[in-house]
């Protein structure tokens, strides 16, 4: 039963509080997805640690061509900011996409991570920009990729009784780097995605230099199509390196059968069009439009 | 046209203040000093025997003050839709439930419920009743429910079939029509369990008076009916219960006529236990999986044609998914047949239906009443009669539409249409010509434009009894009190009876207020359902205003000196038209001599002057309504992105011919909501189970109705026939705006892809999977 | 069950109230406040009956625990206007007929009110998202952009 609600004012003091509680403590940012789990009983604890108030939390910087987005930033932070929208495009069209605008106004991106929902959008974006977690621990500080974050479906590695992420960090597009975010959802709101796809693109005198695309539900978190992106490395950017990319990504995706969100057969015929779809989008955001 | 003072006027409904301000009450948000809180036992099974059950553990936990199962509640048949209180001989009501039984027949089914200082308390009551239950075999599919295999879901109906009402309606001769037919087309569809999905899940809050008397706020939408079936229940005599809206509900769309699932019962059953006021608001969860559904299941088609388009012979057929208990489910497939019959001049029709016991969600009233069940397949198949006759199916349609005076299935006459104009207004807005010319060869995302049309009823009669009372009460200051028991779900009956009141009465709006929705306050009537406030209500008000009137003028008339069919009521002023010539009088035959000095007098003075000789004006409308054919023609236009199945609706054009539009702005709102309604059963909206019978869509998160970004423009347009039998000329419109909706956004994707579907919700993976298909 | 005094400014008025940690703020503020105006859909964040402005922005009432509105400044339904001096996006919901049933009215015209206090020129598509969040059953909700809109303008004007 839960007793307890703080705000601590610093991450030290956050961690600490997890720490004096014992297991029995918990952190909560936005806490949509939370606040439905303890009243079911997947989740138990005793206390509430609310992070949102820790002032470095709130933050979204740019720093050494390097963009860091705090633990307390909502998904309309991280959508509606410019920085975003114009540096790292596929996370501000995942965060945009989830939930609904109230969800949004109190969701918080790393929360979306945490959760560990295997097709969570801001998930699969941050895992195609290449971002790395900032882990509070009792013992000191860990980074951890986004993509090593999740260990199973619904389990997150991060320990919310006892650890605390502190941000995630990816490098900004530069020039010629280009990303999207594409989702196939039965409607626009209030809907999770029967499919999404995330691709970061670098281009280069009408080549690939390189591609990271990630892509999900297809496995227990969001999957990197690596064949696709060795396929791209390096290749000419044309639709049809780009189609022949789309169709290997189904080498890397293992979709279950939702009887909520698409069959199998479905995801699996599909997938590659959002790829393409993704690629292509990627592609023209870094600037070259693809012939 | 005629123009009017209130009448077919766009004015503020006269609850908005309170809706916008949110001081509008609600069951939901109800409390009564020492109130207690209810939550029910669900069955975790489709179907099976509770051997027993101990409450014991329950009824210790602190706080819970009583504990109701089968065993110690009434054990009185009854069914939780109002037919039980308005089924006409020789036809009987099915009565096949109890609050709570031995067998439950479906994941859902009440077992127990517990009331308590909080919800919370309630609800971890709940978890300590200890029950056994022995699994029954159990079926989900009516046509497999039919098979002599199939488990009996209720002992007393065989072959699953409630009541054992098959409903065959022979018109013409329909075998000679065929045989004489030049072309026959014949498809079987399947229809999906759609929701209602209304805003404010079922509720009621019951207090029982140690007088015995009873009084229940609940979200009924027929206040009077549940009052009798509560009656039934508890034998209580009726005249002991009072029953009412607080007084508003937040949405109904059919879920409530007669009990709100069984939220009215519990509350009582509960609240006699425990001598408190007991509250019950079903969660969202319950509203889905414990609260009527549409009818699902399977209609066939089969329609003859002369090769000049005339249509020659239909066969309808709809074998319907009823769910656990019988609610609504031998008047739905009557629906469904008449109005399928209803809309063309066919000369030889056989109408075939019914409804099967399965251990689903049961299934009930909801907006259009079978009536989209058998227009999205009918119209499907014209469509495809066009096609083969070559010729264009809006021609097809206009050589075939009903006229008035025609001779139909039906029992009253098709009095009205203005479906032609509707047809051609709705063609203009969607641009029909552009159909077939919307896509360059090779492309991936189609477009397609496709239509349908359709009609309904604007009373619940022939299918149940339908009458309805009024009352019209001069107060002492010439204002006007309006009593009427319909509800208004939100549909502006509150706001549109008084304005029909105000124009009998010549009175301002101003000076109307309206009590409606409650047993003890007014008179009897149906309730708000079958598309009749407006119609059937709106006729009692037509009644109850003319007879305060005409008591007023008589009145006015020995005030006044004068006959008193010479005098006028406008404005709240009684005057004196025309001029006494000798002992004639100009503009009246009747004539009398010795007319006092003054030509007018206020309503206000009259009705005080009345009061101080110990008068009031009371009028009172009884009435037994005709019945009246609403029209409708809707255009879609659609896109299908073929890579990925999915379809996006560009825009509806929604004609609809209401006899009269009352409030203009409330009958478009009608309308606008239907039509979203209606694209949400052809693309998205679905509830479906697994194979243990477990409801899947149990939230507005996997339920997939429209959000406010999914919604395309809808150009919503009325057409005024001005029918002979309805007040003011109106015609039903509540329920029409989803009736032909699927129907046009079906032959729109037929336009876009070839492909004739023949199943919806028409999924992006239902369509993909075709397309794929198609292109083998 | 530890209680917890719980501070924050209810429609501009300062408010101290008992709460358990367990507490959603839409259960505080429709049973321990009485302002039942907000309403409860769902209660899990699904259709946005319950929508409220918190510190400006607009969230789902019944995913917030109480404790989160600590110190914040909270507007429900009650305390955006009433007769006499109506919100903008009240007078137009009233006018255009955005309004059937009522009940999902609140949150709907909360949500309206955090996208105009943001914007005063939104764009359809931008009220679509605003409001994609606030489930209507009853209005297809073709009136209540309209009625944002024409708040919108409205408030231009007063500007
Ligand atoms: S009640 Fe909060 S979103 Fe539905
Ligand atoms: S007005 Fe009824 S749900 Fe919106």
């Amino acid at each position: 039963m839960l007793q307890d609600y703080l705000f601590p004012e610093t991450i030290s003091e956050a961690v600490s509080f997890l720490k004096s509680n014992e297991g029995q403590a918990r952190i909560i940012a936005g806490g949509t997805d939370l606040l439905l789990d303890i009243p079911e009983g997947k989740i138990k604890t005793s206390c509430l640690v609310d992070i949102t108030r820790i002032p470095e939390l709130s933050k979204i910087t740019l720093e050494d061509g390097v963009i860091s987005i705090g633990a307390a930033v909502t998904h309309n932070q991280a959508a509606n900011s410019e920085l975003i929208q114009e540096k790292a495009a596929a996370l501000a069209q995942a965060a945009s996409c989830v939930g609904s605008y109230q969800i949004r106004n109190s969701a918080t991106v790393i929360g979306n991570v945490c959760n560990a929902q295997p097709a969570a959008d801001t998930a699969v974006a941050l895992v195609a920009l290449g971002a790395v977690a900032e882990i509070a621990n009792p013992g000191g500080t860990e980074y951890v990729p986004v993509e090593k974050m999740y260990a199973g479906v619904g389990k997150s590695t991060i320990d919310s009784a006892s650890q605390l992420v502190t941000r995630v960090s990816f490098p900004a597009a530069q020039k010629k780097q280009g990303t999207a975010f594409v989702r196939l959802h039965q409607r626009k709101a209030l809907a999770l995605p029967m499919l999404n796809v995330a691709a970061m693109v670098a281009l280069e005198g009408g080549k690939f230099l390189w591609a990271r695309i990630a892509m999900a539900p297809v496995g227990p978190g969001p999957v990197r199509a690596l064949s696709a992106e060795e396929i791209l490395k390096g290749a000419e950017v044309t639709p049809e390196v780009i189609e022949k990319a789309a169709q290997s990504a189904l080498e890397q995706a293992n979709p279950r059968s939702s009887a909520l969100r698409g069959s199998k057969e479905y995801r699996t015929s599909v997938l590659p069009v959002l790829v393409r779809r993704a690629l292509e989008q990627a592609v023209a955001n870094a600037g070259s439009s693809c012939k | 046209m005629k123009e009017y003072n209130v009448v077919g006027h766009s004015v503020r409904r006269l609850d908005a203040v309170e809706k916008a301000t949110g001081t509008a009450g609600f069951t939901s948000d109800m409390k009564l000093p020492g109130m207690l809180y209810a939550k029910v036992l669900r069955s975790p099974y489709a179907h099976a025997r509770i051997l027993s059950i101990d409450t014991s553990e329950a009824e210790k936990l602190p706080g819970v003050k009583a504990v109701a199962t089968h065993k110690n509640t009434p054990r009185e048949l009854f069914n939780t839709s109002a037919t039980m209180t308005f089924t006409v001989p020789p036809m009987v009501p099915v009565l096949d439930q109890y609050i709570f039984d031995n067998v439950v027949r479906y994941v859902g089914d009440e077992v127990a419920a517990v009331a308590a200082v909080t919800e919370k308390i309630a609800e971890a009551a709940l978890k300590l009743i200890k029950v056994e239950y022995e699994l029954l075999p159990a079926v989900f599919d009516p046509l497999e429910a039919m098979t002599p295999e199939a488990p009996v879901i209720h002992e007393s109906h065989k072959k699953n079939i409630p009541g054992g009402e098959v409903i065959q309606i022979p018109y013409g001769d329909a075998e000679k029509g065929f045989a004489e037919s030049d072309l026959i087309i014949e498809k079987t569809f399947k229809v999906p369990v759609q929701k209602q999905a209304q805003m404010e899940t079922q509720a009621a809050v019951a207090q029982v008076g140690l007088d015995g008397k009873i009084t229940v706020w609940s979200t009924t939408q027929t206040p009077h009916p549940t009052k009798m079936i509560l009656a039934k229940i508890f034998s209580v005599p009726e005249s002991k219960i009072r029953v009412l809206n607080p007084p508003y509900i937040g949405g109904g769309f059919g879920v409530r006529i007669g009990l709100s699932a069984k939220a009215e019962p519990i509350a009582v059953a509960l609240s006699m236990l425990a001598k408190k006021p007991v509250k019950i608001v079903y969660t969202r969860k319950e509203d889905f999986i414990a609260s009527d559904t549409r009818h699902a299941g399977y209609v066939t088609v089969k329609l003859g044609a002369k090769k000049d388009g005339a249509f020659h012979a239909m066969y309808l057929k709809a074998i319907l998914n009823g769910g656990a208990y019988c609610s609504f489910s031998c008047e739905t497939p009557g629906v469904l047949g008449c109005m399928g019959m209803a809309v063309y001049r066919i000369p030889n029709q056989f109408y075939y239906g019914h409804s099967v016991y399965t251990n689903t969600t049961p299934s009930g009233a909801m907006r259009g009443f079978g009536n989209p069940q058998a227009m999205y397949p009918i119209e499907s198949v014209v469509d495809m009669m066009a096609e083969q006759l070559g010729m264009d199916p809006l021609e097809l349609r206009l050589k075939n539409i009903m006229q008035v005076g025609d001779p139909w299935p039906l029992p009253y006459k098709c009095s009205s249409t203005g479906l032609a104009e509707c047809i051609a207004k709705g063609a203009r807005s969607i641009g029909w010509e552009k159909r077939g010319k919307l896509n360059k060869p090779g492309a991936k995302k189609l477009r397609g434009i496709g239509m349908g049309v359709g009609t309904h009823c604007s009373n619940a009669w022939p299918w149940c009894g339908d009458y309805d009372n009024a009352y019209i009460t001069v107060q002492q200051d010439g204002s006007i009190h309006l009593a009427t028991g319909v509800p208004d779900m939100g549909t502006g009956t509150s706001t549109s009876l008084p304005q029909i009141a105000a124009e009998v009465m010549g009175v301002g709006l101003d000076k109307v207020s309206i009590t409606f929705a409650d047993s003890a306050s007014t008179p009897f009537t149906i309730g708000s359902h079958a598309s009749r406030t407006l119609y059937a209500a709106g006729t009692a008000v037509v009644e109850a205003a003319r007879d305060a009137r005409k008591q007023v003028l008589e009145y006015a008339g020995e005030f006044l000196k004068v006959a008193p069919e010479r005098l006028e009521l406008k404005d709240s002023v009684i005057y004196v038209t025309g001029q006494a010539v000798g002992n004639d009088c100009s503009g009246s035959g009747v004539c009398q001599t010795g007319e006092s000095e003054r030509k007018s007098i206020s309503l206000k003075e009259l009705a005080y002057n009345a009061h101080l000789r110990n008068k009031q004006f009371i009028g009172v409308g009884r009435i037994v309504p005709d019945n009246a054919p609403p029209w409708h023609a809707h255009f879609a236009e659609v896109e299908v992105d073929t890579e990925l199945g999915q379809i996006r609706v560009i825009k509806v054009a929604a004609v609809h011919d209401v006899g009269k539009a009352v409030n203009p702005m409330i009958v478009e709102g009608q309308i606008e909501g239907g039509v979203l309604m209606g694209i949400g059963y052809a693309l998205s909206e679905e509830i479906k189970y697994d194979e243990k019978g477990k409801q899947l869509h149990d939230s507005f998160h996997k339920y997939m109705l429209a959000t406010a970004d999914d919604t395309p423009e809808i150009d919503v347009m009325i057409v005024e026939s001005n029918d002979p039998t309805g007040p003011f000329g109106a015609k039903g419109v509540g329920e029409t705006g989803l009736v032909p909706t699927a129907a046009a956004i079906a032959n729109a994707v037929y336009d876009a892809t070839g492909i004739r579907f023949t199943e919806i919700p028409l999924t992006e993976e239902r369509v993909f999977r075709a397309l794929a298909e198609n292109r083998k | 069950m530890s209680s917890k005094i719980l501070k924050f400014t209810l429609n501009g008025e300062p408010v101290e109230i008992a709460v358990s940690p367990e507490d959603m703020l839409v259960d505080v503020l429709r049973d321990k406040l009485e302002l039942t105006g907000t309403k409860k859909g769902c209660g899990k964040g699904e259709c946005g009956a319950c929508t409220i402005i918190m510190d400006g922005e607009a969230v789902n009432s019944c995913l917030v625990p109480a404790m989160k509105a600590m110190s914040a400044s909270v507007e429900t339904i009650e305390g955006i206007g009433g007769p006499g001096k109506f919100h903008p996006v009240q007078e137009t919901f009233m006018d255009l007929g955005a309004i059937q049933c009522g009940f999902c009215t609140p949150g709907m015209i909360m949500s309206s009110k955090a996208l105009l206090d943001k914007t005063t020129s939104p764009t359809s598509q931008e009220i679509k998202k605003a409001l994609a969040g606030n489930i209507c059953r009853c209005t297809g909700y073709v009136k209540i952009e309209e009625a944002v809109m024409a708040a919108a303008e409205k408030m231009r004007e007063k500007q």
